[in-house]
């Protein structure tokens, strides 16, 4: 017979693949075992977060939750311009020995350093793995880091765990990108399989317009975004890629750009074009 | 009796009505028992033929099967799909065994009947029974037309000739005849056999017949002599003589007694086309003869069978011999090998006759217990559909098919099952159209599949074998597009492989499952004995269930929502979770289907192709002679394999589905736009719609009124029930009529109705209710003028009118209640009378009741009709109307576009006139040989893992020392790149300036900042990763292709290029034809700025570059003047001469007309004539319009000899280039510098004088090149090979703003020695 059903399945395939009110939507499981409610109430969190409600999250869970939810309100304050606040008490945190293998708060902690952009830092919290997500995680850092080789080697160990798993594939995906050439048609065909599989989130179209813009392919990469830009008008990302590709088509990018400085103040695009206009002006003074 | 039957050996037959010249042979009996079986392995032991593997019992193909008495004799139709069968009983019967019923049966032999045969084109069949008889039939008529007597025993086997008028019967009486079933008569009788004949037949082309007989020969007879004799009207001559020479006939001779059997023969048959014969004889042998022109000879012998071989022949389309036995068995033989392929076995039934099908694939045999029609191989053809693909396997080759354009290729060549056994070839076949690779299962080895990769480039290839990867397993689909499931059946599990056939996981089934369907990426539908699910590999969770009988195909839609489980005899339609939406049953064997585009199942049975709405309604759509396989329904044409797998196209008329979909789908539009348009009708669509409870659409087909009314009235449509009624005119219509129009309220109709059917009582009624008393006081009197007193008294109650009443009573002789009533209603006076009249009769009123007047009650609503009940019409009503109003809307919008496309050729006609300089600029972009850049040079490599960690990959070592960053692919640009764009999207800004700056001597880039930071944005994507981590960003690389290899860096793909230039340059153009100067001028400027930012392929498009600079420069000049001239506005002089430099500048045509025209404008209205005219000439030159060409010569012919009135600082006559500061000439010999980005000129003394004055300039063009160069081979050579023409310049475009440092950038150059040897030039 078969083995038991996986009944946080779907609720953590939307997650994954930016479904996040999907996630919270079916979050209403009927007889589910104390470990799994807990993951359900981590990843419902989290996927609160990714909507960027942050201060229900911070408000929802109280002092007496259990350490993981307690991580994830750390990266909701964390995001919520509590930065130094949250730092400390994750450092206070992963100091303390019976809390600090927590694979939840390893995660947080890995995610928070990776908006510190301190790489080595977040490193020493998930590099051991333990859960599909660290291991995720890490490919992300090591292709953070342009470090391709290593990000391989983390999606070998998510392919012996599980090759079909969401993760292992979106993995595969970013890893593919990151490396590009030929492997952006693979990435490509991930995407696809996703959007056969599941139903059309932002992430995935974004993710199918992004290989399509680096396989050249602008005006389908437009089209794609545009249909993402349907699903979330201030998707950061989405913004972000439409103003790339219309560039590259040569339409006009400005409005975009405004939109997502206006709404995504913190964007890496938005932070790169300061610090290039920044850049500009100094280059041209030592140039005159 | 089974002993009789059994052997067949009659020791004595007191009922032989003849005694024969020599005594049946004797045979011993056969062995008995154990004794036989010992025999047998004796047999087997010794024969090496016999090998146990050379007979796998099998299941075998069973179309349709019978019980009954036994049966002896079998005979198909040549078209229609029926079988004969003549049973032990006496009976034959007829059977449909496509329908699996039994048609007719005749009864007219007494005792059993062993032969029987249809005949090849007429209605007719012939049988021969143990009476002696023979009898010819028509099915038709169900009659015996005749019977043939002569035979003197059991008649053994009978057959029609395929052309000449004659009957082949073979006779326990030793003898074979030739009847003439024309003439009715007997012509030949074959004598030879000494013992009874147990089979004879015709050859099929030849004139020989042979036969086989229990004095264990079998005979080959000759019967050409009575071809050639034979012609009916000498049949009855020859009557007397061959009774003359009964059983010494000299028509047909013997040509070949074949002995080698040890035992009776009990069958012989002929190849088909060969010269063979095949035997089969009580000693359990088939034999196999061979024969020429002179002898025949025995080949080989076949053994296996346990007992009497009862029957045996070839096959013939395949190459195997059939054979049936008294040992429960049918075995199937090579005939090439001569090797037993395959045995089918019967638990209790010995079978007696074999039969096939003259045209199709299909056998049939007579057992003890009925008989059994089968096929000995599947026939359908395994494919795979692929969006426009076909994917199928033909005879050895996997094709592929293209629907659009019925293309057919041969693809890979497949194994050849390794085993002789039937049925190994493919059965299904799975496709994944992003790896192009192909599942073929079989059930070769108990079931197993092969992999084959299709070769991108098909064409050409088919030979080339493929080593396919292989695997046990009774079904194997893809799941996904490099994974696919295969059933292990033992374990009931799914393996997952890839397609390195590699196993990725197992996956145990929920349910008991015997085959496996694709179903959705990642999962299954798995099919068990009762039910299929759906399970998901991934989740291991069953997404849906069905109940369902056995499912043989199941068929998704093309957006896979959607399915159609096919079984033997039912369709059932779910969604995509299972969920049941309809089953169809059908009586027949169901084939294949497809889903149409309107999600409309369209499915094959045996002989029909069928619709299935997605409401469960089904119909034929047309009748088929032969079974097809759908592949795909594309509108109204099939797309289907044969069972020869060959690819054919039918149309059909799908107006019925279409028509009943649009209904089910409520598109009322769409249902009217057909009912207006197409010649859809007939009873069966009125019957739909009237049961669907569209009434009133049916409405729309029908002629017959009485139909009408009926439907008028079920929709509720009075108008049109009135119409008809009128038509009709007959009184239950016009009652029912009113009735319905009663129940709407309607009552003027209901008036009508009333009157039309003189339904006095009703009207009154009708008028009471609705208060028309003027009415009921018609009503009065027409009762009072027909004598109808009940009529009358009726109305005046309804009136209330008791005067009247009293009246009527007392006219009528009812005094006393005359009287009753007046007193009632106290009318004393009349009451009196009638007192008086009455005398002692008074009646006597009843006591103590209180009297009141009887008066009907008002009506609410007195006349008109009352409030009309909402009748559900208006759908269709309107929606004809609707459907008109569409047309008219229709029809505006088509003016609309037209209108559109005046405009259109307005705008086309711009273009026209751009359209050769584009096509100049496509020729060069076509011719264009694609080199190159240089970004070969070397390979990137990432840091060797030998300076990092090792202990990083290690899981949970104490001590993880994490990585060093890699290098950002933007790093990898700028290392690679000379190239200012490159270096610019990698955000290394000051680079790209001070290469910009030492190529191009450019100083100041504020202009060129928003152009910066495009090339920045578009230098990367981002992308979400994992959910809540910040995102990825990733280098956008340039000229991607497939092959392109992972982790080597290309160059960025700029944002800006070159072909965007032509669309910023078209762009332009057209605002200069709209004489938009400062957009033009805005635009023409972007592409000078543009251009140094740009990465170009080859040497071609640098001369392209070129030429666009060039272009540029010319018309940023002239925009320039323009764009002055119009601001001053008192200096006509200063404007005509500017409109004049403007006309020097290097212009398309269309533009250079324009400025001409203005020229010669604005000079002829400034009083210069002659100028005037010299632009006039130049205009004519330049191929005007009509319109153009006039005032030119208008002009010419005004301007005369006059000379002009001011003195312009212009000459045309003297060549010479406008000055980019000042606007003024620069003759030849004139100190000038030139810029050497856009070659603009200026004159050095204006350059000069203004050097010093400015500061702070906007624009700081420090060019030192002559020349333009982007590709950056020739970057590297760059000081050498240029030559300066003036190597000093300023990019005339900037010049008025004028660059500042004059002395830093004469310093700057300075620096270079070969700049400056250039310079004082």
């Amino acid at each position: 017979m078969a083995a038991t059903p996986d009944l946080l399945f779907g609720l953590r395939n939307s997650f994954y693949l930016g479904a996040y009110q999907a996630a919270i939507n079916s979050s209403d499981i009927p007889n589910l075992p104390a470990d799994d409610a807990l993951e359900r109430d981590v990843l419902v969190h989290q996927s609160y977060i990714a909507l960027g409600s942050y201060q229900l999250v911070i408000n929802e869970i109280d002092s007496s939750a259990p350490t993981a939810l307690q991580a994830v309100k750390l990266l909701a304050l964390y995001l919520s311009e509590n930065k130094e606040a949250a730092i400390s008490s994750l450092q206070e945190w992963l100091s303390d020995a019976a809390i600090s293998n927590n694979l939840t708060l390893r995660l947080i902690a890995g995610t928070i350093y990776m908006y510190e952009q301190d790489y080595n830092e977040a490193l020493k919290h998930t590099n051991s793995g333990g859960t599909m997500e660290l291991h995720a995680l890490n490919v992300q850092i090591f292709i953070k880091m342009h470090r391709s080789d290593y990000a391989e080697k983390q999606l070998k160990i998510m392919q012996q765990i599980d090759e079909d798993h969401t993760l292992t594939q979106l993995a595969n995906a970013w890893l593919d990108l990151a490396m590009g050439g030929s492997k952006v048609q693979e990435a490509y065909l991930i995407f696809q399989d996703f959007s056969e599989k599941y139903q059309m989130t932002g992430t995935i179209l974004n993710g199918k317009a992004v290989c399509c813009m680096h396989m050249n392919r602008f005006d389908e990469a437009e089209s794609l975004l545009l249909e993402a830009l349907n699903k979330d008008a201030k998707d950061a990302e989405t913004l972000a890629n439409l103003a790339v590709c219309s560039l590259h088509l040569g339409k006009p990018s400005s409005r975009y750009l405004n939109q997502l400085k206006l709404s995504h103040p913190d964007h890496m695009l938005v932070r790169r074009l300061a610090s290039a206009e920044d850049n500009f002006d100094r280059a041209v003074q030592s140039i005159a | 009796m089974g002993f009789w039957s059994t052997h067949r050996v009659r020791v004595c037959r007191s009922s032989s009505p003849f005694i024969l010249s020599s005594p049946p042979i004797s045979f011993s009996l056969p062995l008995s028992g154990a004794s036989a079986i010992s025999a047998y392995i004796d047999l087997i032991s010794r024969d090496p033929d016999l090998r146990p593997s050379g007979g796998r019992v099998a299941a075998m193909l069973t179309k349709f099967e019978t019980k009954s008495n036994r049966v002896k004799g079998l005979s198909f139709h040549s078209k229609r799909p029926w079988i004969l069968a003549s049973l032990h009983s006496g009976v034959i019967q007829l059977w449909d065994y496509r329908m699996g019923t039994l048609i007719d049966r005749f009864d007219e032999h007494d005792g059993p009947v062993r032969g029987v045969h249809f005949h090849k084109s007429q209605p007719l069949f012939v049988s021969g029974g143990d009476d002696y008889k023979i009898k010819v039939w028509n099915y038709k008529t169900h009659r015996c037309l005749f019977t043939l007597l002569g035979h003197l025993d059991y008649i053994r086997t009978v057959q029609f000739h395929d052309e000449h008028p004659w009957i082949v019967s073979a006779s326990d009486d030793q003898t074979i005849r030739i009847w003439n079933w024309q003439s009715r008569n007997c012509i030949s009788v074959l004598t030879g056999h000494n013992h009874y004949v147990m089979c004879a037949s015709f050859h099929p082309k030849e004139d020989l017949i042979v036969s086989a007989s229990l004095d264990q020969t079998i005979r080959v007879w000759d019967i050409s002599s009575l071809r050639k004799k034979v012609s009916p009207a000498d049949d009855i001559l020859r009557l007397g003589q061959m009774n003359a020479d009964l059983f010494g006939g000299v028509d047909a001779v013997v040509k070949y007694v074949l002995e080698g059997h040890d035992r009776g023969v009990n069958w012989a048959s002929f190849h088909p086309t060969l010269p063979l014969i095949v035997s089969g004889a009580d000693d359990r042998q088939v034999k196999l003869w061979r024969m020429n022109d002179t002898k025949a000879w025995e080949v080989d012998t076949l053994r296996g069978h346990m007992n009497n071989v009862s029957c045996v022949m070839f096959h013939a389309k395949q190459d195997i011999i059939v054979s049936n036995s008294e040992d429960k068995s049918i075995r199937i033989w090579d005939a090439t090998k001569r090797t037993g392929i395959q045995t089918f076995r019967r638990e209790h039934d010995r079978f007696w006759i074999l039969a096939a099908h003259p045209e199709m694939n299909l056998l049939a045999a007579g057992h003890d217990s009925g008989m059994i029609v089968f096929k000995l191989e599947r026939e359908r053809p395994a494919f795979s559909v692929s969006g426009d693909a076909l994917y199928y396997v033909k005879d050895r080759f996997l094709r592929f098919y293209e629907f659009s354009t019925q293309k057919d290729t041969q693809v890979v060549p497949i194994r050849r099952p390794g085993s002789i056994s039937l049925n190994q070839g493919p059965r299904t076949l799975s496709f994944s159209s992003t790896e192009n690779a192909v599942l073929i299962c079989s059930d070769v080895d108990g079931g197993s599949y092969e992999l084959y990769i299709v070769p991108k480039d098909t064409a050409g290839r088919g030979d080339y074998m493929q080593d396919a990867k292989k695997g046990a397993g009774v079904s194997a689909v893809f799941v996904a597009r490099n994974r696919f499931a295969v059933l292990d059946k033992t374990s009931n599990q799914v393996i997952v492989k890839n397609l390195k056939n590699e196993i990725v996981k197992k996956c145990p089934l929920p349910i008991g499952t015997d085959s496996i369907f694709y179903a959705g990426t990642g999962n299954l539908l798995c099919r068990a004995e009762d039910k299929v699910t759906i399970f998901d590999l991934q989740q291991r969770i069953v997404l849906g269930e069905l109940q369902i009988p056995p499912v043989k195909y199941v068929v998704w839609s093309s957006d896979m929502e959607s399915i159609a489980l096919l079984g033997k005899h039912a369709i059932v339609i779910a969604n995509k979770k299972l969920v049941h939406r309809c089953t169809l049953h059908e009586t027949i064997r169901v084939k294949s289907g497809a889903w149409d585009d309107n999600g409309v199942f369209i499915y094959t049975t045996l002989n029909h192709i069928k619709y299935c709405l997605p409401n469960g309604d089904s119909g034929i759509i047309k009748t088929l002679d032969v079974p097809i396989y759908i592949t795909r329904v594309s509108g109204r044409t099939i797309y289907c394999l044969d069972r020869d797998g060959k690819n054919c196209v039918i149309s059909i008329d799908s107006t019925e589905y279409i028509f009943k979909l649009s209904l089910f789908q409520k598109r009322y539009d769409h249902v009217m736009s057909m009912i207006r348009n197409s010649q859809l009708c007939g009873q069966a669509v009125i019957a739909y719609l009237q049961q669907k409870g569209f009434p009133e659409v049916a409405l729309h087909f029908v002629k017959d009124e009485k139909t009408r009314f009926n439907l008028a009235l079920e929709s509720g449509n009075i108008q049109i029930a009135v119409a008809s009624a009128n038509v009709i005119d007959d009184k239950d219509h016009w009652y029912r009529l009113g009735v319905e129009a009663l129940r709407q309220g309607n009552t003027s109709i209901v008036e009508y109705a009333y009157q039309r059917t003189k339904n006095f009582e009703r009207l009154s009624f009708l008028y009471l209710v609705t208060g028309n008393k003027e009415k009921l006081s018609k009503m009065l009197k027409i009762a009072e003028l027909k004598n109808d007193i009940m009529g009358q008294f009726h109305n005046a109650m309804y009136l209330g009118d008791i005067q009247e009443r009293v009246k009527i009573l007392e006219n009528a002789g009812h005094l006393p209640l005359a009287y009753v009533t007046a007193v009632t209603h106290g009318l004393k006076e009349v009451a009196e009378r009638f007192a008086v009249e009455l005398g002692e009769n008074i009646p006597s009123l009843p006591k103590g009741k209180v009297c009141s007047l009887l008066m009907p009650p008002a009506s609410l609503i007195c006349h008109g009709d009352w409030p009309l009940l909402k009748v559900m019409r208006g759908i269709f009503d309107n929606g004809l109307d609707i459907g008109r109003a569409g047309n008219e809307e229709e029809e505006e919008v088509t003016g609309a576009e037209w209108g559109d496309e005046e405009l259109d050729i307005v705008e086309m006609e711009g273009m026209l006139q751009n359209a050769d300089i584009v096509a100049e600029l496509e020729d060069g972009v076509v011719n264009e040989d694609n080199e190159e850049g240089g970004w070969d040079l070397e390979d990137l490599e990432l840091p060797p893992d030998a300076d990092t960690p090792k202990a990083a990959g290690n899981v949970r070592t104490s001590l993880f020392v994490a990585p060093t960053p890699g290098m950002p692919v933007s790093q990898i640009w700028i290392q690679k790149s000379s190239l200012a764009g490159e270096h610019v999207a990698a955000g290394n800004f000051d680079t790209a300036m001070r290469l910009l700056s030492r190529q191009l001597g450019i100083k100041n880039f504020a202009p060129m900042k928003p152009l910066f930071m495009d090339l920045l944005v578009g230098s990367h994507t981002y992308m979400h990763a994992f959910a809540t981590a910040p995102a990825i960003s990733i280098a956008v690389e340039k000229g991607w292709s497939e092959a392109s290899s992972p982790n080597v860096r290309a160059p960025p793909a700029l944002v800006f290029n070159f072909s965007q230039m032509d669309e910023k340059l078209k762009a332009a153009y057209r605002a200069t034809t709209d004489g938009n100067f400062p957009e033009a001028l805005r635009q023409f400027l972007n592409i000078l700025h543009t251009i140094p930012l740009i990465v170009v392929d080859s040497r071609r498009e640098v001369d392209e570059v070129k030429e666009l600079i060039e272009i540029a420069r010319e018309y940023v000049l002239g925009l320039k003047m323009e764009v002055k001239r119009k601001e001053i506005k008192d200096n006509a002089v200063r404007q005509q001469e500017l409109a004049a430099y403007f006309t020097n500048c290097k212009l398309q045509k269309i533009h250079m007309r324009f400025v001409l025209i203005n020229a010669m404008t604005i000079c002829y209205k400034g009083g210069n004539y002659a100028t005037a005219a010299n632009f006039a000439r130049m205009l004519l030159e330049n191929s005007p319009t009509e319109i153009q060409a006039k005032k030119a010569r208008q002009v010419l012919q005004h301007a005369g000899d006059k000379q002009d009135a001011n003195q312009l600082n212009y000459d045309y006559r003297n060549p010479f280039v406008v000055c980019g500061t000042t606007y003024v000439p620069i003759y030849r010999g004139q100190k000038d510098v030139s810029c050497p980005y856009c070659g603009a000129q200026c004159l050095r003394s204006t350059l000069l004088s203004y050097s010093n004055k400015i500061i702070g300039n906007r624009y700081n063009y420090q060019l030192k090149a002559g020349f333009f160069f982007i590709e950056a081979l020739e970057l590297a050579f760059f000081p050498l090979s240029v030559k300066f023409g003036a190597a000093l310049a300023f990019a005339w475009n900037v010049i008025d703003q004028l660059l500042g440092a004059w002395e830093s950038l004469l310093a700057a150059i300075f620096k270079n020695p070969v700049t400056y040897l250039g310079y004082e030039d």
